[in-house]
């Protein structure tokens, strides 16, 4: 078994005010583990302790107490940090380097020799999309650029992992789109990727898992999948749904329109749309119209009491299936959750 | 045995090359602020004065016609006649005229150079612990100290390159024009570049601990203040009760000693002896134990 990627065990993090007089609890008993090849998304609320938890695995912040490891290696080691790669949230290049001044800057910094650098620095240039703003002084770019320009600078060392604040922070789609692919690659090739964003639709896209921080603490952990269909009911798919039947008694909903496939149009005889006789439970019982049922419920017993009830009245199911909410809607009901607790 | 030796020199080339990232990080940011372009052009023109603005004629060690632009005069200066005990007008030495021009020199790059530098590198450090920026260098593999060091030697090199400029160049013009080459002038140099350095580690650590350049600039500046208070120390003595003669005794030992600097200088030009290194060596320490508790607070701080 290979060494874990990242590994945190009890980290805590007090900050106290001047005299110790207030004390804030950012950080409160962090375990951890990322294995190598992984892309794993921090998520949280504002002051959930996410950066906190991303600058003490980067020795920018020191830990209350716990310890944590990159590559194995305890992360106060200056070794710890020889391969890895870091774009912060709003970061500030100096604007009088250009593109390349800046990346050999930080080339060095990372140990990189002559040759390295020259060679490397256009190509990771190339492929953020700015060579022709190469030697273009960095305060000239807008905040997309810059955000590239970051990717690119912590590329540079060829890191075993990668951590990003807020990487498609101010980028457009097509560049979201571009960093997401170069995310998929760098995660092909064993690299492995710490992510935190508030873009939930991003991180759905790109991670394997997600850690979600709630008050200093980690209040759940798992796959996208997971936290998407966790606590959840069933999806049912089915023709000839009237509206009138009554589904209040199974706490089951008819899915927002907008969200089911557009039916295919039937075609209304003229004459009695003239006269308005024409009911919407009629338009509805065309069987081309397809319905979506939500069960809250993700009892089996409730689902086939429902399904029951549905054949009863000549509904045709066409698939059930567990039902998926966004990452976005998992993560408010877990952080909703955590508040009622509170 | 062989291996681990090309281990260590790999590990020190690369530590060398982070070290040479963080001082050309500061090399940039100088050149970027029109610093040093700035005080190389008014140093130009100082030494381009004295070679071409300034004509002397040396009769008998003595300057017997100085013109500056073409306007003739006569430097002199009053002398006591040993044979009847009488003042009299005297033209100047050529010995006291290039310590005059270097005191001159001197002084001016020590207080300008030094007020305007440390008002100049201010917003240096403040930009260098600024947050997206800071956090990212430290980050790199390299420790806190390297790149505070990093940082520091940047300005202290620039300062040395900068004073080195102005002195060696005013300091060739007048031994051309005079025929006199004093090398001890060159110890201005030094000088200045050692308590810039004493200076700027107020900057620096007061930056550090309160994040606030302004802050540190204004503290920085009220020390000189205060040195040229404590420079008076032989005359204020007298006139003050024991308990403030004790106070300020205190701060005399405790606080740089930036005016009094000047003095060792200009008796170095003389050629007197010095009367005491004290000022310059108490100023070292304070210097010392200011950047011991910067980098120890840089060490331990979170950004």
């Amino acid at each position: 078994m290979s060494t874990p990627a990242i590994t945190t065990q009890g980290l805590t993090k007090t900050y106290a005010s001047a005299f110790g007089r207030k004390k804030i609890e950012a950080l409160r008993g962090i375990d951890i583990e990322v294995a190598q090849g992984e892309i794993v998304g921090i998520l949280g609320p504002n002051g959930a302790g996410k950066t906190t938890l991303l600058k003490i695995l980067l020795g920018i912040v020191s830990p209350t107490s716990g310890s944590a490891t990159l590559m194995g290696r305890p992360i106060g080691e200056v070794e710890a940090r020889r391969k890895l790669g870091y774009l912060p949230e709003n970061h500030r290049f100096p604007p009088y380097l250009t593109a390349r001044q800046t990346l050999d800057i930080y080339g060095r910094l990372s140990h990189l020799s002559a040759d390295y650098r020259a060679k490397h620095i256009p190509l990771l240039v190339e492929q953020a999309g700015l060579a022709s703003w190469i030697d273009v002084r960095v305060g000239k770019f807008s905040k997309g650029m810059m955000q590239r320009l970051g990717l690119a600078q912590a590329l540079l060392n060829d890191p075993d992992i990668l951590v990003l604040d807020e990487p498609t922070d101010g980028v457009d789609p097509v560049g979201r789109r571009e960093i997401r692919d170069r995310l998929r690659n760098l995660k092909a090739r064993g690299k492995t990727i710490l992510i935190n964003s508030h873009l939930l639709t991003e991180i759905e896209l790109i991670c394997d898992r997600v850690a979600i921080m709630n008050f200093g603490q980690i209040v759940r952990s798992g796959s996208v999948s997971e936290i998407s269909t966790e606590g959840t009911g069933w999806r049912i798919q089915c023709r000839n749904l009237p509206n009138a039947l009554d589904l209040s008694s199974y706490n089951a909903k008819r899915e927002d329109l907008n969200t089911v496939p557009v039916p295919v149009p039937v075609p209304v005889p003229e004459k009695e749309i003239d006269t308005g006789q024409v009911s919407q439970d009629e338009v509805n019982l065309d069987p081309n119209v397809e319905k979506v049922i939500i069960l809250d419920s993700g009892l089996t017993e409730t689902l086939n009491a429902l399904i029951d009830y549905l054949r009863a009245n000549g509904i045709n199911i066409l698939s059930v299936e567990r039902h998926r909410r966004s990452l976005e809607a998992g993560f408010l009901d877990i952080i909703d959750q955590q508040k009622a607790k509170s | 045995m062989k291996e681990t030796d090309k281990s260590a020199d790999l590990s020190r080339l690369a530590m060398k090359r982070a070290l040479s990232g963080s001082l050309l990080l500061t090399f940039r940011e100088l050149w970027a602020m029109r610093l040093t372009q700035g005080i190389v052009a008014v140093s130009t023109l100082a030494w381009l004065l004295l070679s071409f603005a300034m004509n002397l004629d040396v009769v008998e060690g003595s300057i017997s016609a100085l013109k500056i632009f073409g306007v003739a005069s006569v430097p002199d200066e009053m002398v006591k006649d040993v044979a009847t005990g009488e003042w009299v007008r005297q033209a100047i030495s050529v010995d006291k005229f290039v310590i005059g021009i270097s005191s001159f020199v001197f002084g001016a790059a020590y207080f300008l150079g030094t007020l305007l530098g440390l008002f100049a590198t201010m917003p240096l450090i403040g930009g260098f612990l600024e947050q997206g920026r800071i956090d990212l260098l430290i980050s790199k593999p390299l420790t806190r100290s390297r790149l505070l060091t990093g940082h520091l030697l940047g300005v202290l090199l620039t300062v040395l390159a900068l004073a080195t400029y102005l002195i060696l160049g005013v300091w060739v013009a007048i031994s051309i024009k005079t025929g006199l080459w004093h090398p001890i002038m060159l110890l201005s140099i030094p000088l200045i570049v050692i308590m810039f350095g004493v200076m700027y580690s107020v900057i620096l650590s007061v930056t550090i601990v309160s994040r606030s350049s302004g802050l540190a600039l204004i503290l920085t500046y009220g020390l000189i203040f205060i040195s040229a208070i404590l420079a008076a120390h032989d005359q204020l003595e007298k006139v003050l009760s024991p308990s403030a003669k004790l106070i300020y005794r205190i701060f005399y030992h405790v606080f740089p000693n930036f005016v009094e600097v000047v003095m060792i200088q200009s008796q170095l030009l003389s050629g007197e002896a010095v009367s005491s290194w004290y000022p310059l060596f108490s100023s070292i320490l304070f210097g010392s134990v200011i950047y011991g508790l910067g980098y120890f607070w840089f060490n331990r701080r979170d950004f």
